[in-house]
Order: structure tokens, then sequence, then C-alpha cells
């Protein structure tokens, strides 16, 4: 029956690629014996497809044991069974996988084996660029549980008077919400005791935000705002008045539209991408930064497309938490009791920054994204 | 490795006179001076490296801190092909990074001619040999230290043996007690036609092997191996950080390393690299009639007639160099060569003439021309009617400044990185052909050359420029293409940077 299954997986993959023109597709099965790693490199390398091999391995019992109490014990399997003796039970039916278990050492196939969660790292017969690129973001992912906490700074100066960019310092109420901020992280589940970093950009309004928050912190040049070059400064107004073909370009294509003498979306990505790593290789990190920042690397984790991250709305004095699952990433929004304005522009639309309405009570909201 | 640096034949470039320059300004192994190992540091405070994403007021990036990179292996496995070819990519990327090679310390401290004691790598040294020993590796941590602390040096790469367990675990320690995260690079190799192709390559072409038969003397060397170094252990201490490169690059283990962004990134460009010596050409592609960005134009006549002519010179060009490398006694084995080009018609067409003679040509979309946005066609007055503030800023920056619409030199830069590491990862001889300002950054990553020079280097249309790897850099020199029988265009009216004809 199981090799009933991996024929038809192996029959939609090769489907895959001939219709739909993918580039690469990734089995998800266990593949533990070289008679079926075999069968897959001659199914697949017929077909010109090059096979690469993902094995992910552990010989640390006291890993194996922690990694099943933290994540196992908690299925409805065991619900309501002594967490120890579930454990154990849980070990011994791996036991039963392990008997029949061979590790890869076929020298003449490309693979990868993380061993102990990364603790070693066996890299073999990198075929081209392509794959190393597989394997440098394997080496910075990890399976730990953990989550990622992303905030807007709170409302600036120049939120106040519509301007874009600068430097500026927080309102009055931009200082309130950095007051309220460690209030907020505990009920988004940041305990005290918890190890958790907070990243802020090099500007004063994220630093000043992160003021209070009793964790170590980290400055990142890479996490300032999107460069809006000659507009830095101006208002949305002053941009449609000044540079009108500029302003509908914009409009137009905004993840391409680069700001005269500034970035676009597409540069900010590129200049993300040791953030990005750096936050699969971190556990909980908290990240203080800027609106068309937190559109990337949201985008990154919620897997949003270019054409929809530019105009996502990212309120102010709201806190985002992001938790990665097995299958998609849960997200949940703090919104605190403090009114600002609105930041968003609809498209086409050069619309002052709203106040908006003042929510009586903090808000919550969770989504789940597949 | 002297020779190959000063026999770059012509001058009549002004360009590679400079690379010339380069080369010889390196400190040279041979000085019989112990304190001028390395008394140039080659970093500008404030200059962005061609390929910096950002900069900080540390000079230091990604939160990665303080990093020792210590190479392992016995002589021949590539350790100092590795360490220059890394340090060339971080410095790239802009990671203030320097090697320290200890076989230059150890050449510096004997008369010239001389080697080190017969007794020197052994465990069991006389006592002046590990005095001597423990003199020169002073002098190399002296340095080491200096980089770090008053040039704000990110990453130093150590280059030496470091044959034993013991001596890589003090290493370790006396790194980690100064704030440096010590990280061991060993590359070994049971593969005996690998050590001996690489011996034949860098090792015994020194003088003391003049009119030995290559294959004595290939023997000879690896002998003498056994004899100078005869303890080593390969690297098993799993509580240290260490990346193993097995049979150069084929397979690689990487051991702990979790401590940052670069050990990450710096895997990541050594699962790219091999030592195989190769060359790599570069050429710029026939000029079509009435081209430009948004055209996509197919070649002239005259664009026809250079493909014949590049196609001729270069073919010729190698069918002598294997003549010559045979005569001199090197393997008859021929490297196959490949050509790359953009996926604009002009630089493919070009390569048509190779296609025919049986020679692989793969189109490579990221090699297209920088793109010149709303500058395209205009001359300086144009622009400067058109655009006055534009063009001031350009001529303040032009590596960093971007015309309206248009791409910078540093967006191209950052665009090529697949690229680059395809051309570490290639194994055989390389021809790309490519539009000037493509030409002009990828030269800059092979040769090393700094942000500011690349937007006004220069590649006509009269000449191949071929890349030679020597042992401590890489050597440049131009193969002429013979005059055809159109007049060249000069594709740089009034001395100003063609950027704007998209070219």
């Amino acid at each position: 029956m199981r090799r009933v299954a991996a024929e038809a997986a192996v029959k939609d993959m090769l489907k895959w690629f001939s219709q739909e023109k993918g580039t690469v597709a990734i089995l998800d099965a266990t593949n533990s014996t070289q008679a079926r790693r075999r069968w897959i490199a001659q199914t697949i390398g017929q077909y010109g497809i090059e096979v690469m091999f993902v094995e992910s391995k552990c010989d640390d019992e006291d890993l194996i044991m922690s990694n099943i109490m933290e994540v196992k014990t908690t299925s409805p399997d065991y619900r309501g069974q002594d967490p120890e003796l579930a454990a154990k039970d849980f070990r011994d039916r791996i036991r039963n996988y392990e008997k029949i278990y061979e590790t890869i050492t076929e020298t003449d196939y490309t693979y990868v084996k993380l061993i102990n969660v990364g603790t070693q790292v066996v890299i073999n017969c990198i075929q081209d660029y392509l794959q190393s690129r597989i394997v440098y973001f394997l080496m910075n992912l990890h399976i730990k549980p953990r989550s990622i906490w992303l905030s807007r700074h709170g409302e600036s100066m120049f939120n106040l008077a519509g301007k874009i960019g600068g430097d500026a310092d927080l309102s009055p109420r931009g200082f309130r919400y950095s007051e309220a901020l460690p209030e907020i992280c505990r009920q988004a589940g940041i305990v005290p005791e918890q190890n958790v970093t907070v990243w802020t950009s090099t500007m004063k309004r994220t630093i000043q935000t992160a003021q209070h928050l009793p964790y170590n912190k980290l400055q990142w040049k890479a996490l300032d705002e999107l460069d809006s070059g000659t507009c830095d400064g101006l208002t949305y107004e002053e941009i449609e008045e000044q540079y009108p073909e500029d302003f509908r370009a914009r409009d137009d294509d905004k993840y391409n539209y680069r700001y005269r003498g500034g970035e676009s979306y597409r540069d900010l990505v590129i200049r993300l991408e040791p953030i990005i790593m750096e936050m699969e290789r971190q556990e909980n990190v908290m990240v203080v930064t800027h609106q068309a920042v937190i559109r990337c690397i949201y985008a990154y984790f919620m897997n949003v497309p270019q054409d929809r991250s530019p105009w996502m709305e990212i309120p102010l004095h709201t806190l985002i938490k992001l938790t990665p699952k097995a299958y998609g990433t849960k997200e949940e929004r703090f919104k605190a009791n403090i009114p600002a304005v609105s930041t968003f522009r609809p498209k086409y639309s050069s619309a002052k920054h709203q106040e908006t309405d003042s929510p009586d009570v903090n808000e919550l909201s969770v989504k789940m994204n597949v | 490795m002297n020779s190959t640096t000063t026999t770059t034949t012509s001058s009549r470039n002004p360009y590679f006179q400079l690379v010339e320059e380069r080369a010889m300004a390196k400190p040279i192994a041979t000085v019989f001076d112990a304190s001028k190992v390395h008394e140039k540091w080659p970093f500008i405070k404030g200059e962005m490296a061609p390929a910096q994403l950002y900069s900080t007021t540390s000079g230091r990036l990604f939160h990665s801190g303080k990093i020792a990179i210590i190479t392992v292996g016995l002589p021949a496995r590539g350790k100092t092909h590795l360490s220059v070819a890394l340090t060339r990519y971080l410095r790239w990327l802009g990671v203030i990074t320097h090697t320290f090679h200890l076989g230059d310390y150890r050449r510096a401290h004997c008369a010239p001619g001389q080697d080190v004691p017969e007794d020197y790598f052994f465990v069991n040294a006389s006592p002046s040999s590990v005095l001597l020993r423990q003199k020169i590796l002073r002098q190399c941590r002296t340095d080491i230290y200096e980089f770090f602390d008053q040039h704000g040096g990110q990453v130093a790469i150590y280059d030496a043996v470091n044959p034993t367990a013991a001596g890589r675990r003090l290493l370790a320690k006396e790194f980690l007690k100064n704030d440096i995260h010590p990280i061991f690079i060993e590359s070994t190799c049971d593969d005996m036609k690998i050590i001996e192709e690489n011996v034949r390559n860098v090792k015994i072409s020194s003088p003391d092997y003049a009119g030995w038969k290559p294959e004595d003397a290939v023997q000879d060397y690896l002998r003498r191996i056994t004899v100078k170094i005869p303890h080593f252990e390969t690297m098993e201490e799993t509580e240290l950080d260490y990346i193993k490169m097995i049979n150069a690059g084929e397979r690689i283990i990487v051991n702990n390393c979790r401590f940052g962004y670069l050990p990450n990134r710096i895997v990541f460009y050594l699962m790219n690299l091999h030592i195989k010596s190769r060359r790599t050409y570069f050429a710029r592609s026939g000029i079509a009639d009435h081209d430009s960005y948004k055209a996509d134009a197919p070649l002239s006549e005259q664009g026809l007639d250079y493909a014949r002519r590049l196609a001729d010179t270069i073919t010729k060009f190698r069918v002598e160099e294997l003549r010559a490398h045979v005569a001199a006694g090197g393997s008859k084995e021929d490297r196959p060569l490949v050509v790359w080009t953009s996926t604009r018609i002009r630089t493919v067409q070009t390569a048509d003439q190779l296609a025919a003679k049986g020679i692989k040509v793969r189109q490579r979309q990221q090699l297209s021309q920088l793109n010149p946005g709303a500058v395209e066609g205009l001359s300086e007055e144009e622009i400067r009617e058109r655009y006055p503030e534009e063009l001031e800023k350009h001529n303040h920056d032009p590596y960093h400044h971007r015309y309206p619409r248009s791409e910078s030199y540093h967006d191209l830069a950052v665009r090529l990185e697949p690229i680059i590491l395809e051309l570490e990862r290639e194994h055989n001889d390389l021809l790309i052909i490519a539009h000037e300002s493509v030409l002009r950054v990828l030269y800059a990553y092979l040769m090393a050359c700094s942000t500011a020079d690349i937007p006004t280097m220069k590649f006509g249309r009269d000449e191949i420029v071929e890349i030679v790897p020597a042992s401590y850099n890489n050597v440049a020199r131009r193969i002429p293409i013979p005059p055809g029988i159109h007049q060249e265009v000069p594709n740089t009216p009034f001395g100003f940077p063609p950027v704007f004809t998209g070219i």
C-alpha cells in the first residue's frame, strides 16, 4: 500500500513538472531505505530531473526525548495520559521504525544530512547553485517551536504631519505606545523570563518604541525603512504634486517602483535577506521596525504575493504575533488601546493620514495561513 | 608566483597596467625582512564594497562578531587557494577580511633560498626549532590582533597546516579568550589524482624543480611533505566549530558553526568552490545596427564579422596554449570550453560561430546589461539639459547612483550574485560574452578591484581578457583580436562612460 501511495505521489510530481513547468518539487515521505531511494532516483532521474535527498537524523537520546516531550505528548493520541509514560510509549514506537531505517550513505547521490538538529551537517555532491542555495537555507532552519513578534514603531511626529521617511521622534501617543508595549507583549505570550531578543532599526522612532522592553536589544541597519530618496520628508499630496508621473508609476507597480535616489520593495527584500535568514536561525524574536519592512517580512512568512504585499495594511500600535506551524503560519494581532493616525493609503489616492477609531479594549484577532 | 604577475604582456591598455601594479604591490613572501610581511592593509575607511548591502559604524556586518577562520590540511590540499578565494568573496560582500599566510612569515624568517629546519614541523622538534616556531607564530598572531583591534577587521583567515588536535584546541581557546570566534576549515583529500593535479598546477613551478620531469617533480614534492610533516590528525574535535571539505568539495561536513549568519554564508560559498585550475575569458558582444535596451536587435554585418574574428582568435589561442603546455611536459588533456551569453540577441549571435564548432553555449538571463533607464542613448549634453541634478549626483558616485528608471552598478553587482557563485563552480574553461557593464562587474570580482574603479573600466572589441589563477591572486592577460574589415566604432565618444547606450 505504501508503494502505491509513493507511486501516486511521484506520478503527480512528474505531471506537475511537465504541465505546470515546475522547478523544484518536494517529495515529503520517509524514504528510509536504500531500495526506496534507488527507486526514486531512477524513476525521477530518467526524466532529466535532478534528485536531491534531505535527511534529518537524530541520534542524541536526550534531544529525541525532549523533542517528544515538547511536541508529541500534546497530540490527541495521548490526551489524558501521564506525559512520562506517553513519551516512553512514543519512543518505543520510533524504535520499530529505527529497525528498518537506513541512513543515507550513497556517495553517488546528491544529499544533505542534518544530524541532531544541525549540530552536524553532511553535504554530498552538490550539483549546482540552486542546490547550494537550498542547503544554505536548510542550515539556517530549525524546528523548535517559537514565535516572531512584529510591531511598527509608535506613531511618530512625521506620521502626524503625514510625511514619509525621515528620522523623527515619536509623538506623545507614540511614547504612550512604547510604555504600553511591555504589557501588550505579556498578553501576546512573552513571559518575562523567556529568552527573547528585540531587534530594532537604527532609526530613533523604533529605538524609542522598544526602550521599555526588558529584553536584549540589537540594532540592525538593514531594518531601516524603505528609502524614499528625493521624496523623503514629503507628504503623499506633495509627491503627487511635485512628481506626478512617479506617483502614478509607483501605484502601477508598487513592488518594482523605485523612488528617485531611493529604493523599491524589491530592493528592500534583497537588503532583508540576511535578516530573514537570521530570523529563521533564531528562536523567539521581536522586531520593531517600519511599515514597508514589516510588509516584506510578513509576506515572507505568510506567503503573500508581490502584487499584494506592498498594499497590505499594517496598522500602527498593533503587535503581530506569527507562529510557524508544520503546515503554515498562525497569525495573531494585539491592538493597543492607544489611537494613532492610519498611514494606509489605498491605490491611486493621496489621502491624508486619517484618525482611526479608538477601540475601548485591546483587540485580538487570529488568522491561520496555510 | 612573481614570474606570473609580470608576464602580463601588453601595456597598451592603461587599466591592465594598473592590475600589474596591484599584483606587484602585494607583500611578497620572499622578502627577507620579518617585520614587513603585512606592511600594507588594503582597506579604505568608509568605502563600500561592490556588493555590500549596508554599512555600520563599527564596520562589522550581520551581528556576526569577530571570526578567525583557521585552515587545516597538509600542503597541496588547496588551503591557500581556498583562503584567497574566500577573502575575495567576503570582501566583495563588504566583510573586512584578511588572510594571514603562515608560510609568508616562515619564509620571511629564512634567508633567501633557505627553508625552515628539517624538524620544524615535527612533534618532537629540537629546542631551537620550537623557539623559531613560537617566534613566527607570535608575529603572525600579533598581526591578526592588530587587524581586529586597529583596522576594524571582522574575519581573519589564518592559513597554516595546524596538523594536531591539541594545537587546534589551544588555538581555539586563545581566540575565544580574545572574543574572536574560531572556525576551522579543513581541506582533505583521499583522491590522489586531485592532489597530484594540484601539485602539478601550483607547487612544482618553483625554481627548485627547473629541469625536472613533471611526474618526478610531483612524486618528489609529495615525498617531501611526508618526511617534513609526518604527523597529521584530521579534525574529529566535535566540540569545535569546523567545516571539513573532502576531495575538493565533493563532500562537506559542517560541525556546529551555528553561531551566526556569516558562518552559514561561508559554507554556502564553499559549496560552490573547487580547487581545480581553470581559465575565464571575457569578450564583448558584437554590435547591432539599431540596438537599444528595449529593441534587442540582431548583429549588424560588422557585428557578424567581429563574431567570426572572436571565434577564430579564441580557438587559435587555446590550441596554441595546449601545444605549449604539452611541450612543457603538461598533460595532453584539453579542458573543454563553455560559453555563457546573456539572453539578448546580440550576445547569443556573437557565440553562434563557437556553437557551430560544437562548443556548449548557455544563455544566462542575469547577464543582461545594466538597464540605462531614462537616459538611454542620451549624450552628456542632453543629460545635462534634462537631468542636471542627476548628472551631478552621478558624477559624485557613479557606482551607486541611478538615473531615473535605471539600474546602478551596485544593483548589477547584487543581481550577479548567482552568476558569481556559478562562476566559482564551473570546472571547464569559460568564455563570457556580455555587455561592457556586466564585464566590468565580473572582472572586478575576480580581480578584487575597488568599487570606485568599476564604472570606468574599459573592455574593447579588439581583445579578449583572460583571467588566470595564480597563488595569491588572479592575473589578467589580454589576447588581441586582429582588426576586421570594418572600421571599429569607438564606443566612448567624448570620453564619457558608455553607460547610457545600454551597452
